[in-house]
């Protein structure tokens, strides 16, 4: 396979080339026709499906390619995730429809069809397409458990209305459909032989103050719902940058590492709108509206579409920071996090592993796996719990004994981290971390002395990274939001690294913060997928409900182009599955996200604890 | 009661083999062709075989190893974890033993740690001690179990009830423990208390480097971090410091050390250590104490002058007493308080450490006094072995 196949065949279907995180401004041709075949994710597809023969070159196929100006936007975004750059991708994308037409290929037509026709008769011609160039874009992801599925159509309607139309009009012909937000949950949900219909049109943002909410339409994605909120001074508790709000509270709940605070799942929404299976449109608070506030612990279906959310706002005060808590093992990372959780402490509140933080500081693998080391073999870092919270929080911590890597030395530590990996004064931490673990931390200058002896610079941190590339990430790297925990944390880029290496799969369950039961599980994620050979790490913890239970997630990653890893990770994740039905039935306290989904509109009572009966 | 010569059936049992001292005295029995069993453990995947065949080549005698057994053992097991037979095999030997194995961690952290390896763990060396009925125990502790109510501290059993951390409490335990069992079950025994033990003073050569080694080293890290940044980053941060290389071409560095008292540094090179150590084996007087220990005490200030000259450094100023206020100190200042921290008690000591047991065995033979040329001869040759990174 020559590099840009490979390139275009290891598109993780994260969607981050769909929202501006980096303010680079947005792929423009996808900006203006909003089908995921217009962004660099689905020209990607598109190239791979060409190259290999497995689509036509279709009408929209010219469409794609032209539209397509070679802006170079998608390498920033894309390398900053995974470390590729689509723009080799979009040439060849290109060139390939060039030589096609050149050679006199053919260009094939969409097919004449009633049903298409009337579609477009509710949305307007553009907005629906039975084209194989846009259908294969939407056909499949990287999960090990997705089965591909080439639409028949894809719709992209525009207002509730046209929703409820589309829907009355493919049950009528009994068309099945899957909905779709930017598909970055990569599970393999949003797939259908019938009709797909992407929301990325609805993308209202409307805020009332006065109500604390923000009512959002189903195309708004967290990253752009928060953007908007912070300008106005407030925050919302969001998933991942890329995953569209509504979609996301639908398919899980939204939780994040500020749901030790703001809760997950109902805690984050104050209504909602939907369209029912029957195309009727009801909300969350008419009286005789479906009870979606209930849990069953079983595989459930969509309740309906959501066609809007009316979201909590939360305070934000200008004195927040974080706190990087370091520990040398697991029980007693848990232990402050579920300490803090317990006070009431911090308003974001999470216990992150190595490779996660080593991920998101480094903006190149190879940098990633140095820093890991180091963290782990010199620092004796293994976990650390980070805090976000306001002035009295962090006092606070240091009341309770505990040193912390604060703001201002996270930027030092992220953009001196080539020098700490050639640092020998980390030998003498390293020595003194044996008798005294982190009280260099506590050092008043320790500050200081780290900024003279990592000489932290955007420069020095970026000097591995691709040549080309280079200047715009140093340009990045010196905006003080990229290096800043609290800014990072709420727009949730932290952890959009994490599938850099290779995709991911996330394991998630509810739990008590027990560190035993905790540890247990945890090394039995790690057993199951160091059995089949596969990496895997440690994610994160969350506290929820004042500390009573927490939301674990344990990674397990793999080459979704290799069949071989492909089949591990299938059995690796049955197995993995069993093992929490085990602990569940066990414990009775062990929830599997599994049961989760398409419940996300829950109370998340009702998942977290196991009130006798009330699960009928 | 006065122990006998050890005969040529006799053998040697010695614990912490692995360790600095212990290896040592393991090296000095072996050249004088003594026949040694090692008790220990293997540790990050490597047998104790391998552990000492490591230091054998190290002291340059591989071809003694004939002269050593192996017994891979727990102290903290029951027959310190060997087979019965193993044990009874053992135990069946006319040995003299000598304990040196120890946790040498001064945080009260690891307390439980410490304790288990110090103290508990006795039991079992002891009980092969009498069930051996051994000839001698000779058991190494440190000449700081004397504890710190007293400035004068004798040849003698500890009379102390405070001390300085957990190691000399450990060890002042472990003397108890040791001359309480030893006299109950009718063993001869002998407590050498070592002070702070550095390389070998005409070699420079040296398998550890704590105590006197650290600070040097934490100053050597801090200047380089200087260096670094005046040559590479135009000295920005160094300046906020008040650190720059003057006209001499070395770094100044201002540095104040406060040390609570005006007391000093009882140091001893390894080579006289073992040499004692092997004349007390020769001769032993059973309940005895050995202090190898100097008379003439490194004072702070010395030390300081043979760092600026050993690593061409400036402005290291020795205070007695405590700082004031955190905020006025610099960076380099703060971290080298913070890294040499646990050893201030020793290198601002004011305890005198009388001899005149080891005397008698020495003839009077007295260690050397740290010269410059002895510290830049045992610095140089930490610096090639990169603070133990590189020794084998």
């Amino acid at each position: 396979m020559n590099e840009i196949l490979k390139t275009a065949k290891n598109c993780r279907h994260y969607a981050m080339c769909k929202i501006d995180f980096l303010g680079t401004g947005l792929c423009e041709s996808g900006a203006e026709k909003h089908y995921v075949s217009f962004y660099p994710q689905g020209r990607m597809d598109l190239y791979a499906a060409l190259a290999e023969e497995r689509i036509p070159v279709t009408e929209k196929c010219l469409e794609i390619a032209d539209s397509c100006d070679l802006c170079g936007k998608c390498d920033y975004q894309c390398y900053f995730v995974t470390e590729m750059k689509p723009s080799l991708v979009m040439k060849a994308l290109k060139e390939h429809i060039r030589i096609h037409l050149n050679n006199g290929g053919e260009v094939v037509m969409p097919e004449k069809d009633s049903i298409l026709d009337e579609l477009k008769g509710i949305v307007g011609d553009y907005w629906v397409t039975n084209d194989h160039a846009v259908a294969l874009t939407y056909s499949h992801d990287p999960s090990p458990l997705t089965v591909p599925k080439m639409p028949a159509y894809v719709i992209m309607p525009d207002s509730t209305t046209e929703v409820s139309s589309v829907i009355k009009l493919l049950n009528r012909y009994k068309i099945p459909y899957a909905v779709r937000g930017n598909g970055s949950s990569v599970i393999g949900f949003v797939m259908s032989e019938g009709c797909v219909i992407d929301l990325g049109r609805m993308k209202t943002i409307k805020f009332d103050e006065k109500n604390w909410l923000v009512k959002v339409g189903p195309g708004v994605s967290a990253f752009d719902l928060q953007k908007a909120a912070v300008m106005r001074g407030y925050r919302v508790n969001v998933a991942e940058p890329s995953a569209l709000v509504c979609a996301n509270i639908m398919c899980s709940g939204i939780f994040s590492l500020f749901s030790a605070s703001y809760g997950t799942a109902a805690d984050n929404y104050i209504d909602a709108e939907f369209v029912g299976h029957d195309g009727e449109v009801f909300r969350l608070s008419d009286k005789s509206a479906p009870n979606l506030f209930a849990f069953k612990k079983e595989d459930s279906a969509i309740p309906g579409i959501c066609t809007s959310a009316y979201i909590r706002l939360h305070p934000v005060t200008s004195d927040e920071g974080a706190a990087f808590v370091p520990f040398d093992s697991l029980n007693r990372a848990l232990n402050f996090a579920r300490e803090c959780a317990m006070r009431r402490m911090g308003l974001a509140i999470g216990v992150l592993g190595g490779e996660y933080i080593s991920a998101f500081l480094s903006p190149t693998k190879n940098m990633a796996a140095e820093v890991k080391e180091i963290f782990r073999d010199k620092l004796k870092i293994e976990y650390l719990v980070m805090v976000i919270g306001d002035k009295y929080t962090l006092r606070s911590i240091k009341e309770m004994g505990y040193n912390y890597f604060d703001n201002r030395l996270m930027r030092i530590l992220n953009l001196g981290l080539p020098s700490l990996t050639s640092a020998k004064w980390l030998d003498l931490l390293e020595e003194l971390a044996e008798e005294e673990p982190f009280s260099y931390l506590g050092l008043k200058h320790f500050a200081d002395l780290a900024e003279a002896a990592l000489a932290p610079s955007p420069a020095q941190l970026v000097n591995n990274v691709d040549p080309e590339l280079r200047p715009f990430f140093e340009k990045l790297y010196s905006r003080p939001e990229m290096t800043d925990p609290v800014w990072l944390s709420m727009f949730r880029i932290i952890s959009s690294r994490m599938g850099r290496d290779k995709h991911g799969v996330a394991m998630i369950i509810y739990l008590p913060i027990d560190s035993k039961l905790v540890i247990e599980i945890n090394s039995e994620f790690k057993r199951i997928a160091d059995a089949h050979g596969l990496k895997n790490a440690f994610g994160f913890i969350t506290p929820l409900d004042d500390g009573k239970r927490c939301v674990f997630e344990y990674d397990y990653y793999f080459d979704q182009n290799d069949p071989d890893e492909k089949k591990k990770i299938q059995q690796a994740a049955m197995e993995a599955g069993m093992m929490i039905e085990k602990y569940s039935a066990e414990t009775g306290t062990v929830t599997w996200i599994r049961y989760v989904f398409c419940q996300g509109f829950s109370r998340k009572e009702s998942f977290l604890y196991k009130i006798d009966g009330a699960d009928k | 009661m006065t122990g006998g010569r050890i005969g040529d059936n006799e053998i040697y049992l010695l614990t912490g083999a692995t360790g600095f001292l212990g290896s040592h005295i393991m090296a000095g029995l072996l050249i004088k062709g003594k026949g040694v069993v090692i008790i220990g453990r293997s540790s990050g995947g490597e047998s104790l075989k391998d552990r000492i065949r490591k230091l054998l080549h190290w002291f340059g005698i591989e071809q003694l190893e004939e002269l050593i057994e192996f017994y891979e053992a727990d102290f903290q097991k029951i027959r310190m974890g060997l087979g019965d037979d193993e044990y009874e095999r053992l135990c069946s030997r006319n040995l003299t033993i000598i304990h040196c194995a120890s946790d040498t961690s001064f945080a009260e952290k690891n307390r439980e740690r410490v304790m288990k390896s110090n103290v508990e763990s006795l039991t079992g060396i002891l009980n092969l001690a009498t069930k051996s009925k051994a000839t001698f125990f000779h058991f190494i502790s440190s000449a700081y179990a004397a504890g710190i109510d007293t400035i004068e501290c004798p040849e003698a059993p500890v009379n102390s009830l405070h001390f300085t951390n957990v190691y000399e409490e450990s060890k002042a335990r472990a003397e108890y423990i040791v001359s309480g069992r030893c006299k109950k079950d009718n063993l001869p025994f002998t407590i050498i208390r070592p002070s702070i033990v550095y390389g070998d003073s005409i070699t420079g050569r040296s398998l550890k480097f704590n105590a006197l080694y650290y600070p040097v080293r934490s100053m050597q890290q801090i200047r380089d971090i200087y260096l670094n940044d005046i040559i590479n980053n135009n000295g920005i941060k160094s300046a906020i410091s008040g650190i720059y290389i003057n006209n001499e071409g070395a770094l100044y560095l201002p540095v104040r050390i406060f040390i609570p008292n005006k007391g000093s540094i009882n140091l001893i090179p390894v080579n006289y250590f073992t040499e004692t150590v092997l004349s007390i084996l020769e001769k032993p007087i059973t309940e005895t104490f050995y202090h190898i220990t100097n008379n003439s005490s490194v004072n702070m200030a010395t030390l300081a002058a043979y760092t600026e000259r050993f690593l061409n450094i400036t402005g290291v100023e020795i205070v007695i007493g405590t700082p004031i206020d955190d905020e006025m100190r610099n960076s380099p200042e703060e971290l080298l308080d913070h890294f040499i921290r646990p050893y201030l008690p020793y290198i601002s000591d004011r305890r005198v450490f009388l001899r005149e047991n080891t005397n008698m065995v020495t003839g009077g033979a007295l260690p050397p006094d740290l010269s410059y040329e002895i510290f830049q001869r045992c610095m140089s040759f930490a610096v090639s072995a990169d603070w133990g990174r590189n020794l084998f």
